[in-house]
């Protein structure tokens, strides 16, 4: 063979661009995604700005709907007092001690220990519908359990100043003096404060204790009627700080006894480690992210073998049940490969193939015919047999 | 801009720092420590748009032969060029290790080769060169794509030249160059000698006799300056896989070796690749000029998923052959494509040329035919023996039309052509 040709190419050196060229094109290529990135990064920052935080919980300081007390805790707040708003009772322990007011709003998530932890601060405290720890906290006073939902318009009928400056609140339900040293105001119309009222002050072990038994008057939307304000704004504003407690559902026990969480559990140090480990995975995605020059493509040629056709038309003739069809063909195969042996011509007459065939396998022209020109089979087994049958014949011929 | 494993070995080693100085301070740190560190690498990177790249490839190979491509590259930047080099080739030119790393100066140059093992026929582009470029502390580096022409056009196996050999020999045989002695083959007047015991004594010249003292026979020999036409169907049924390759690919090792063996036997061999349209063609060349453009055509013939157009055909062959020649048709001898098409043409051809169609039978059918194991088997066999029987019938009807019919397994079919040729120029049927 002679020595090949070569083929020797020009010189190539770049591709034509230059650093412009190529981040101008980056830049038109990512330009879009760029933006929307943006986009999304701007959407999320506004989303998150400390924005003044609103919540939805009824009586919260924060809430400035018409269940909310934002409207009382704000005038609190320019009045220069405190507010703390708590949903835990370790945070009221931290927080909360004497010379200072605690405020319970309700009291259906507290439970004994709670209460007791309450007690022990030592704090001043107001207690908006909260009967039954009111019931705990001071001896002298309790709920009637008379919860009539009407909102009235009550006036004073009492001595406690706070009372007598409100003059009269809007409020429902009533609370009842079960002791000495307890003053109770704000009776239902037509009634006195023997039957109850919907304010109660009560001073014990050198702190003051006062019960509202209606939250309408510290809400936001009855705030501004009557004397509510001045009477919440009072009995808030007693001290320089304010504990707004709110109990929360995940409050468990008293004192943090609780189990701490699992990734308490873990050293300090893991986070952190994770961190650097987060790194080490993005630096190895990129190292291998990387592909050395694209994919190479190249046309296949095509799969399809040329048998498939044919069992194509086998699964057909399977399908169909078309043992005729199947005994047929294998007949005609046995009896034309048979005949070209013996050399008869392929249009030579059925008789005189059976003959020459018979002569040349020893067996009786009958046999022959009825293996070659018989019934069809009607079954797989029949079939199978015919089969066989040919197969013998045919190798039978062969012999000859 | 691509990084390297050492970067991630630099970001695992703050991992320790870490447990020292437990802080997301120290993460941070480590951090821009290692972004500081693969952007001075990358700054310092040679530019692989800095190099000058030659390639040198084989303008063509023989499938399964290795061919080199070779790249020179040049640094003309001013850095030293740490460099990973891949030259890139289509999956099928069996690529054996296709990178390369390289360490040139500025300045230097260095020649990387790929060895090629084609394993496909036709024309193989290059792809590109990519170009890895590693800075000094080889964390990162650049790296660009360069498109560096290249084509390597792989020629057809040709393993059926080793029947070359025999078939020739029996060529010489009918030629009566041979020493051995054979009986009037041929029918073309070659010259007159004296009559040896053995001859045929109807071959004795009796004027010639007369004229001289002696006994004098007339020697034949075969015909020369035929004309072969090699027609080779691209259509649809030319793609079909037959064992392990596609159908036209048996059809060009019988194409090759009929062209083979008909140059050295004195003929003139035309080549028409056709589907709907002539796809390609050889003419006018000969003697040893003419296996050279028969392989590069053939290289290129590609199956097309057309229909073939028979009529077509005839036409071109009407159009390049004025006198009787020999045609032959590297087709599928597939019933129902043959009955709407080369049937109703056939006879046209064969009332001018002497024809042979020359198909690539399948064993798996074969195969199939004799399976007995279970149901299917045996429905599958009885569809494979309907097969054989309608192929025998187009044949039948092929042949009463005058035309020869090979019809032979992949590998049979170069040799079972060539015989076919030699027998027809033995019978002086060209």
């Amino acid at each position: 063979m002679s020595t090949p040709v070569v083929t020797v190419h020009e010189a190539v050196v770049g591709d034509g661009t230059s650093t412009r060229s190529r981040s101008a094109r980056r830049w038109r290529r990512a330009r879009w995604w760029l933006g929307l990135l943006a986009l999304v990064v701007v959407a999320a920052l506004l989303s998150a700005l400390p924005e003044p935080q609103t919540s939805t919980l009824t009586l919260a300081p924060d809430n400035p709907g018409d269940l909310g007390a934002r409207a009382a805790a704000q005038i609190l707040e320019r009045e220069g007092v405190d507010v703390r708003y708590v949903r835990h009772i370790a945070d009221v322990e931290a927080l909360a001690g004497p010379g200072a007011t605690v405020l319970v709003v309700g009291d259906y998530l507290l439970v004994d220990e709670q209460v007791d932890a309450l007690d022990d601060t030592g704090a001043d405290l107001v207690l908006v519908d909260a009967g039954w720890a009111l019931g705990m906290l001071s001896p002298s006073l309790a709920s009637s359990g008379d919860s009539s939902a009407e909102l009235e318009v009550r006036s004073a009928e009492c001595e406690d100043p706070d009372a007598v400056v409100a003059g009269a609140i809007t409020a429902s339900g009533s609370m009842l003096a079960t002791g000495p040293g307890a003053i109770v105001c704000f009776p239902a119309p037509g009634t006195t404060t023997d039957r109850g009222g919907a304010y109660a002050v009560a001073e014990s072990d050198g702190r003051r204790i006062v019960a509202l038994a209606d939250t309408a008057p510290l809400t936001n939307e009855h705030l501004d009627e009557q004397g509510n304000a001045a009477l919440v704004l009072r009995a808030l504003g007693r001290h320089e700080r304010l504990v707004w407690y709110i109990p929360s559902l995940d409050d468990v026990g008293a004192g943090g006894e609780s189990e701490p969480a699992p990734g308490q559990l873990l050293p300090p140090v893991v986070p952190i480690l994770a961190l650097q480990l987060l790194l080490v995975v993005v630096v190895a995605a990129l190292w291998r992210g990387r592909r050395l020059g694209r994919l190479v493509t190249e046309k296949l040629p095509v799969v399809v073998r040329a048998g498939e056709t044919t069992r194509g038309r086998g699964r057909l003739y399977r399908r169909g049940r078309s043992y005729g069809h199947a005994a047929a063909s294998l007949r005609a195969g046995t009896a034309a490969r048979s005949a070209g042996r013996l050399g008869l011509p392929r249009s030579a007459a059925a008789p005189l193939v059976i003959d020459a065939i018979a002569r040349a396998a020893g067996r009786r022209p009958a046999d022959v015919e009825a293996l070659l020109y018989g019934p069809p089979p009607t079954d797989d087994r029949g079939l199978a047999q015919l089969a066989r049958d040919l197969d013998h014949l045919e190798s039978e011929v062969h012999r000859t | 801009m691509a990084l390297t494993w050492r970067a991630v070995v630099l970001a695992a080693l703050g991992l320790p720092v870490v447990l020292v100085v437990p802080a997301a301070g120290t993460v941070l740190l480590w951090t821009l420590l290692v972004v500081v560190a693969c952007v001075a690498d990358v700054a310092l990177a040679a530019s692989p748009r800095q190099v000058a790249i030659r390639r040198e490839v084989p303008a063509s190979v023989r499938l399964t032969d290795p061919a080199t491509s070779t790249l020179t590259l040049t640094n003309q930047g001013g850095r030293r060029l740490r460099a990973l080099v891949r030259d890139a080739w289509p999956p099928s030119t069996g690529a054996q290790t296709d990178r390369h790393r390289v360490d040139v100066r500025p300045g230097d140059g260095i020649r990387v080769r790929t060895v090629l093992v084609p394993a496909r026929r036709g024309d193989a582009q290059a792809d590109r060169v990519t170009i890895r470029t590693l800075g000094p502390l080889q964390l990162a580096g650049r790296q660009a794509s360069l498109t560096v022409p290249g084509r390597l056009r792989v020629l057809p196996e040709f393993a059926s030249r080793r029947h070359l050999p025999s078939r020739l020999a029996r060529l010489r045989e009918l030629d009566g160059r041979a020493s051995v002695q054979v009986r009037g083959p041929g029918t073309e007047f070659d010259s007159l000698r004296e009559y040896v015991i053995g001859d045929d004594v109807r071959a004795i010249d009796w004027r010639a006799t007369a004229r001289r003292s002696d006994v004098v026979v007339r020697t034949w020999r075969p015909e020369r300056d035929r004309r072969v036409l090699i027609v080779l169907d691209t259509g649809r049924t030319s793609a079909v896989r037959v064992l392990d390759a596609p159908r036209i690919d048996a059809s060009i090792e019988a194409a090759l070796l009929l062209a083979a063996l008909a140059t050295k036997a004195g003929d003139r061999v035309e080549l028409l690749v056709f589907d709907r349209r002539v796809r390609g063609r050889v003419a006018g060349a000969t003697g040893a000029g003419v296996m050279a453009p028969f392989a590069d055509t053939l290289a290129l013939a590609e199956p097309e998923l057309v229909e073939t157009d028979w009529p077509g055909i005839v036409a071109q062959i009407r159009q390049r052959l004025s006198q009787r020649a020999l045609v032959v048709l590297l087709t599928a001898l597939d019933p129902s494509a043959v009955e709407q098409g080369l049937l109703g043409v056939a006879g046209q051809l064969t009332e001018r040329h002497q024809v042979v169609l020359a198909s690539v039978s399948d064993p798996e059918v074969d195969a199939l035919r004799t399976a007995r194991t279970g149901a299917a088997a045996v429905f599958d066999a009885a569809a494979a023996e309907r097969v054989g029987l309608e192929r025998a019938a187009v044949s039948v009807r092929l042949r009463q039309r005058g035309a020869e019919v090979v019809d032979a397994l992949p590998d049979d079919l170069a040799p079972r052509l060539a015989d076919t040729y030699i027998a027809l120029k033995a019978a002086g049927r060209l």
